[in-house]
């Protein structure tokens, strides 16, 4: 199986560091989210492991070779950098056409693609007649196009329809439970949370967390269940008495960590505490990425590229 | 990686945009237009009846420049050249693969426009071309062919390292338009080293400089080296 590492990548424009000395792997099997605001270093580090710009220091490497030792690599690695990477003038049959035949990809897989990314009935079309969510899904099929182990989209729902979003989510978890590693880069948190196992979090270049998704939520937002009553003194003498912390929020409900729907609702029953609302709250991606994101001086620092 | 998968691949890059193939068909018509009318002023006492029939070559150049020219700078649009370098990692290949893919088609596109302009040409002038061997047309049709194809790479060469069509067009039109014209006429041994004076020399019946057609094409081929050369250390060596 074959896995993307980042080690030790650098990369500086001038000056200014795009990406600073950044580790993380890339595993097979899951979906990893590769988050940050723009600017953050998504993009070049992908750049950066398709040799397509050359590191200042350190390494990119799939599956243990560099990127241009690989032979025929849209075999083995497909990427979505740019939508706008289409000649406007060609078919979008043609352009897949030119890629294919590059890297000896049979024709067949071309119109398969195609079919694969709802394009089939404009395929004979300009791409300059496209929208940017055709041409989004364009720039798919091409990442696509070699059936390879190793897909790298950047920010692959921009510009997509509701039914693209959730094309695209279905094909991410397709992808990633046929065992191919994949890296998908993203500002949108719903959007990630909806399809990453993994995250890989950039701030100004910088990693600030390479964790599974549930455990970088649950360690910055802890899951509380959540209740609202009319006599909020029975309700907090019941729960003390069974070890349990309620606290009251400034919306006038009451929250308790570390707790289950099922317990609280049996002993609040039990005690006749009036219940107007009982809920199990998780924490969101959103809350956990602001979370982090108010800790790191990477995102408040006053000045921030885009 | 093979060479030929890629040249396939550059290719159809070419043959699928209309503007490529609109360009190739502007050669032909260009040069044949402009040869038709200088053949039919036959005056003057420096009347060279071949290069009375290639003389449309100096306006069907610049058809065979903007080819060579959108053949790259389509690349520098919008990331092209990332999918490109990311389907072949090797840069020096590619662009191997991308310069071949413009000479091939620009070299039989010229031998066809050698062989209409000639006979085009050769019915305008009439009695006046009856002095034309068969050797020398046949060095007009090859060295319009090769010439215009040297032109092109040179274009190709000049886009790879500006990174622009429009910069390499606006630096390469008009100094073939004004530049070569004003010190041409100046007719120092140095103008005649300027790439489409040495070049055109293989147009001409009589040459009075020391570089004969085929030597003189040998010179536009050095040019066309040194920008095809720069144009390939600069993909090879920047950030795509």
């Amino acid at each position: 199986m074959t896995s993307i590492d980042v080690r030790d990548l650098t990369k500086e424009y001038g000056t200014r560091r795009a990406v600073d000395h950044v580790t993380f792997d890339v595993r097979p099997g899951k979906v990893t989210g590769f988050l940050g605001p723009n600017g953050a270093g998504k993009s070049t580090t992908m750049r950066l492991v398709l040799g397509l710009d050359r590191p200042t220091s350190g390494t990119a490497t799939i599956g243990g070779r560099p990127y241009a030792a690989l032979t025929e690599p849209l075999r083995h690695v497909g990427a979505l950098l740019d939508a706008q990477a289409a000649h406007g003038s060609r078919t979008a049959r043609d352009h897949l056409r030119a890629l294919a035949a590059s890297n000896r990809i049979p024709a067949a897989r071309v119109d398969a693609v195609l079919a694969e990314s709802g394009l089939a009935s404009v395929a004979r079309h300009r791409v300059k007649t496209y929208s940017l969510g055709m041409r989004q899904r364009l720039g798919i099929a091409g990442a696509l196009l070699g059936d390879p182990e190793v897909v790298l989209l950047d920010e692959p729902s921009n510009g997509l329809d509701p039914e693209g979003i959730v094309w695209i989510r279905e094909l991410l978890r397709r992808l990633a439970a046929e065992g191919r590693t994949v890296l998908v880069s993203s500002h949108l948190m719903n959007e990630t949370a909806s399809f990453a196992d993994h995250l890989v979090v950039l701030g100004r270049g910088r990693l600030l967390a390479d964790t599974p998704m549930r455990d970088f939520i649950d360690a910055r937002v802890q899951p509380h269940v959540r209740i609202r009553t009319t006599d909020a003194g029975a309700l907090k003498s019941t729960l003390a008495e069974h070890g349990l912390d309620a606290v009251e929020q400034e919306e006038g409900h009451w929250t308790v960590a570390h707790a289950r729907v099922e317990e609280i609702g049996t002993l609040l029953s039990a005690a006749g505490v009036p219940i107007l609302e009982l809920t199990f709250t998780e924490g969101t991606l959103e809350q956990a990425y602001l979370d982090l994101t108010a800790t790191e001086t990477e995102f408040t620092a006053p000045h921030q590229e885009a | 990686m093979a060479f030929t998968p890629v040249f396939h691949s550059e290719w159809i890059k070419i043959r699928t945009l209309r503007s490529q193939v609109a360009a190739l068909a502007t050669i032909v018509l260009l040069t044949t237009l402009f040869s038709a009318l200088a053949a039919s002023d036959t005056g003057g006492d420096d009347f060279d009846p071949l290069f009375a029939v290639f003389f449309g070559v100096a306006f069907g150049q610049i058809a065979a420049i903007a080819f060579g020219t959108t053949a790259v700078s389509s690349e520098f649009q919008g990331g092209a050249l990332r999918v490109s370098l990311a389907a072949v990692p090797h840069r020096g290949r590619w662009f191997a693969a991308k310069a071949t893919a413009i000479a091939v088609p620009v070299f039989a596109v010229g031998l066809v426009t050698g062989v209409v302009t000639l006979a085009v040409g050769k019915a305008v002038l009439g009695a006046e071309a009856d002095g034309l061997g068969w050797a020398e047309q046949v060095r007009g049709v090859v060295g319009c062919a090769v010439y215009l194809t040297l032109m092109a790479l040179l274009a190709a060469g000049l886009t790879a390292v500006l990174r622009s069509g429009v910069a390499t067009l606006s630096i390469v039109i008009p100094f073939l338009l004004i530049v070569s014209f004003v010190v041409g006429d100046a007719s120092s041994d140095l103008a005649d080293l300027l790439p489409d004076r040495a070049g055109q020399v293989a147009l001409h019946e009589t040459w009075d400089g020391a570089m004969g057609p085929w030597t003189g094409l040998g010179v536009t081929a050095l040019w066309t080296a040194a920008a095809l050369a720069a144009g390939a250390w600069s993909v090879r060596r920047r950030d795509a």
